[in-house]
């Protein structure tokens, strides 16, 4: 009895404990977390939206953004308020949160009173019946639910970032295949002139037929080309307008002309392996996993900790033409707890624990590797494109000049010019084109030390982590 | 270009510091020293300070190399070297050229004189000089590998001959000569008559034609060129560098040409006949000389023809072959002519904003407009007259008779006052329609009419656009 009674206080208090700190819903529905995580690093208003008033408050403001030339950052922003698929995430979030209010809540007590007679007494037993099991799992179950919506919080993080990252993607595609389809115009146009003029020299009687017929068939051949680059840039348009969630009206949107122009300078990221590890979303979300994994399995006697992640002591100089750039890293641990059990009952526990923690060790190997692959990449491409601007384009610019100076010596005549042009709009178009993959990298980029990442979606998928953590929980 | 300049100054200083070096090391007795001549202007006619008195020539934009007399020998230094000539004003060619100039500078001397000529080699590949037209010991007939060791760069050989006959004459090289002679290889050299007094002229031009190709915007002659010359030069000079053939009224004046193109030039001069009295072989006697306007000068071949400059004027003398009266020119731009390019000038515009369309009507167009060009191109028709554009490049100059020239005075006397009422003039009255047979041409061509230009070819006839 007395051992019941002192478990019966302990419970109660337990409960009592419990339900003084018992979780209550957020005024923000947790989208306070998703704008810290996401919607500040990249610079944007990340709004759910729950009422009348959020909605139009959205739509006043991508009004306001569709009257102007989309520029890469309206289109995101307007993808973060109008896309309904991230707006689903948003719900999946309060629906969470609800399980998580509803987790920490403890069970409704059935109360008896059992009044037993003979023998001259009377004794009259009250019984709390609390369902002594879950109100004693009461807390773990309670910060199960718990880290749950903290997930949940962060997975609505890196489904906002995703969008983000898709917006800005699909943005630059289909301003670059505008401009594309806009040089094929002019190069149309000089074929058309050749045609024209060799059309004139047929008739003039200087001109013979396989020769008119050569400058015509190339005004042929571009006009295919014309279609399909105009047929390319409305698909990508479409693509932008679905990322954006568009429809109706709201789609007859002004794009511009061309792609911005490149930065002077590329940016320096020496740290960008210990930021991607500090700040991907996905990687703190498996971190998390791995902790709710361990307190369901309640693995709590910690014996050492383990460091799935070390980054110390980075100091290397890197000398390139720009000049000597000392890059400095400084020491990152990323520590899980390891726990020393060693009993068959919770073999399995430690088994799936395990599991976790070398997926998350694997996530975060790939993702310092993605940073590094994606600077790489960002870097290569800002060359390549910056070699255009200023070595080809250039040299382009001096071919045409010196082939029109010949034209006026008489040295060469219009169809030469003419072809001049054409390959001219051929460096150009490579030149737009090496643009268009800069500015995908700098997306790409950007995701790679957020999240939202095509990347992100590789590896372990959170539903399998998820899993692991029911059958743990089971235990 | 200030870096061929550079280079070129450069060089000519190398030229002048070998010389001195020469004398430094007391050579100076037994080696004249190396003229060097930069300028393309024409110099005066040189006349000899000692050996045999003769009546000295003018070299077209040329100049005549001193020589010393040495124990009864007439000796000289030709350097074969890179030089720098300017074609024309606006264009310089990147050469080989002997003593600063190509061409190298016109050797005199007189029937029955010993030469003693020097060449020193400071070209980058062997060479030699090759005494076209003068008889001398074979083995001072320059043919390298066939009469004589080639002289290696660095190297100084020694020609010896008697002046045997007189005339006209050239010297090149006979080793790699093709190329040689396409970067400007060459110079007159002539021998005057024993007697002073036999063909006494009062002005004796001298020149050799060279052809070049040299693509508009460069520097240096395409050697592997064979036949698509885009230069035609004069002392390796074009219209309107070449400098006027200058005559007293009344002087008896000598021009003598010699070819070393690959082409013939039927040589024609305006105004007062003329009759071609030296041959590569020597004089042509007074009986066999023919009365012409326009003498043919084969490859490899010296002329010599004289006339009486009576006729006071600016008269036109030329190579006959009219595109030789043209500088550089594309030979694939199309014909325009009959051509309405008003339609295309709006869409290429649209790509070639400065664009100009020119031939429609012809290309004399060309003659007036001073448009941008390559750098270090000529404009391929140009000059100006007293009445308009000349529209000519090439081989073209003027043979300028005044009255009261004085007898060195090779100075151009400027434009001819043509007398009054001596100028070709415009017709002010009424001008009837000249009667024809039948309705005057249409603009537009019938389908016949293109069956008749292009017979046997399915051509614009069937313009199905």
């Amino acid at each position: 009895m007395k051992t019941i009674a002192t478990i019966m206080r302990a419970s109660l208090l337990a409960a009592t404990l419990v339900l003084a700190g018992c979780a209550s819903f957020s005024a923000d529905s947790g989208m306070g977390a998703v704008q810290g995580l996401a919607g500040a690093p990249i610079g944007k208003e990340v709004i759910a939206i729950r009422s009348e008033e959020d909605a139009l408050a959205a739509r006043s403001l991508i009004d306001t953004l569709l009257a102007k030339p989309l520029t890469a950052d309206s289109a995101v922003q307007i993808a973060l308020l109008n896309n309904r698929d991230l707006q689903a995430a948003y719900n999946q979030l309060g629906i969470s949160e609800a399980q998580m209010v509803q987790a920490s809540l403890p069970p409704n007590p059935t109360f008896s009173i059992e009044r037993i007679a003979g023998a001259g007494s009377v004794e009259i037993e009250a019984r709390a019946i609390a369902g002594i099991l879950s109100l004693l799992t009461l807390p773990a179950r309670a910060q199960i639910a718990a880290d749950r919506f903290r997930q949940a919080q962060l997975q609505a993080a890196d489904t906002t970032l995703r969008v983000a990252t898709d917006a800005r993607r699909a943005y630059f595609r289909a301003v670059a295949a505008r401009s594309l389809a806009g040089f094929l115009v002019q190069s149309q146009s000089a074929a058309e002139a050749a045609t024209q003029l060799s059309r004139e020299l047929g008739e003039s009687g200087t001109m013979t037929k396989l020769d008119q017929a050569r400058n015509q068939v190339f005004f042929a051949e571009l006009t295919a080309q014309l279609a399909q680059a105009r047929q390319l840039a409305s698909t990508e348009r479409e693509r932008l307008i679905r990322t954006m969630g568009l429809w109706g009206p709201d789609t007859e949107f002004r794009l511009p002309a061309s792609l911005p122009r490149l930065p002077g300078r590329p940016s320096a990221q020496p740290d960008i392996e210990r930021e991607a590890v500090a700040r991907r979303l996905d990687l703190q979300i498996a971190r998390m996993e791995v902790l709710a994994l361990a307190r369901s399995a309640d693995l709590t006697n910690a014996t050492r900790l383990i460091s799935v992640l070390e980054l110390a002591g980075i100091r290397k100089k890197v000398t390139s033409d720009e000049g000597t750039e000392r890059e400095r890293g400084f020491e990152l641990e990323l520590q899980i707890p390891i726990f020393d059990l060693g009993t068959t009952r919770v073999r399995q526990a430690e088994e799936t624990y395990m599991q976790a923690v070398n997926r998350l060790t694997a996530k975060a190997v790939n993702i310092r590797s993605e940073a590094r692959e994606a600077y790489g990449t960002y870097r290569a491409a800002y060359d390549i494109a910056r070699h255009y601007q200023r070595e080809v384009l250039p040299l382009r610019k001096i071919i045409s000049d010196e082939t029109l100076l010949r034209y006026n010596a008489m040295q060469i005549d219009v169809f030469t010019l003419l072809t001049e042009a054409r390959q001219r709009i051929a460096s150009t178009t490579s030149a737009i084109e090496a643009e268009r993959a800069f500015w995908l990298a700098a997306a790409n980029l950007g995701a790679a030390v957020l999240g939202g990442g095509a990347a992100a979606a590789e590896g372990a998928t959170p539903g399998a982590t998820m899993a692991a953590a029911e059958a743990g929980g089971g235990h | 270009m200030d870096h061929s300049r550079r280079e070129f100054m450069g060089g000519a200083g190398l030229v002048l510091a070998g010389a001195t070096l020469v004398a430094g090391r007391g050579m100076a007795s037994e080696i004249p020293e190396a003229v060097i001549q930069e300028s393309p202007a024409m110099q005066p006619p040189l006349y000899p300070k000692t050996g045999r008195d003769y009546q000295p020539v003018v070299t077209l934009n040329g100049w005549t190399l001193p020589f010393r007399m040495k124990d009864g020998w007439k000796e000289f230094h030709l350097v074969a070297e890179p030089v720098v000539r300017e074609i024309a004003p606006g264009m310089k060619a990147h050469f080989w050229g002997y003593n600063g100039q190509s061409p190298g500078p016109t050797i005199e001397c007189v029937e029955g004189d010993k030469l003693r000529i020097f060449v020193t080699n400071k070209l980058p590949e062997h060479t030699t000089i090759h005494w076209h037209g003068v008889m001398l010991p074979n083995g001072m007939d320059g043919v390298g590998g066939l009469t004589q060791p080639h002289i290696k760069p660095g190297k100084t050989f020694v020609y010896e001959f008697e002046a045997r006959r007189s005339g006209t004459f050239m010297y090149h090289p006979h080793a790699d000569e093709m190329v040689q002679m396409a970067m400007g290889m060459m110079g007159s050299l002539v021998i005057h008559p024993a007697d002073p007094k036999f063909m006494r002229v009062d002005r004796d031009f001298v020149f050799v034609m060279a052809s070049y190709d040299i693509d508009p915007g460069s520097y240096v002659p395409k050697v592997m060129t064979m036949t698509d010359f885009n230069l035609w030069t004069w002392n390796s000079r074009v219209f309107p560098g070449i400098d006027p053939l200058v005559c007293g009224l009344g002087d008896r004046v000598r021009v003598r040409i010699g070819n070393l193109t690959m082409t013939n030039h039927p040589i024609h001069k305006h105004g007062a006949p003329f009759t071609v009295t030296c041959t590569d072989g020597g004089w042509v006697p007074e009986t066999a000389r023919i009365p012409e306007v326009t003498t043919d000068v084969p490859v490899g071949a010296m002329r010599a023809f004289e006339f009486i400059a009576d006729e006071p004027g600016d008269w036109a003398f030329h190579c006959h072959k009219s595109h030789h009266t043209m500088n550089a020119m594309g030979h694939e731009v199309k014909t325009f002519i009959g051509v309405n390019k008003d339609t295309a000038r709006k869409v290429i515009r649209r790509l070639v904003p400065d664009y100009m369309p020119m031939g429609s009507a012809g290309m004399a167009e060309m003659g007036e407009m001073e448009m941008p060009m390559p750098d270090n191109t000529l404009p391929m028709m140009t000059g100006f007259g007293q009445f308009g554009p000349m529209e000519m490049g090439g081989m073209f100059s003027v043979v300028k008779v005044r009255e009261g020239i004085k007898r060195d005075d090779y100075k151009d006397p400027g434009d001819y006052k043509h007398p009054a009422g001596t100028v070709a003039y415009e017709f002010k009255g009424i001008v009837t329609e000249p009667a024809r047979k039948g309705p005057p041409p249409s603009s537009t061509k019938t389908k016949m009419e293109f069956n008749v230009i292009k017979p046997g070819s399915n051509g614009p006839a069937k313009h199905q656009h």
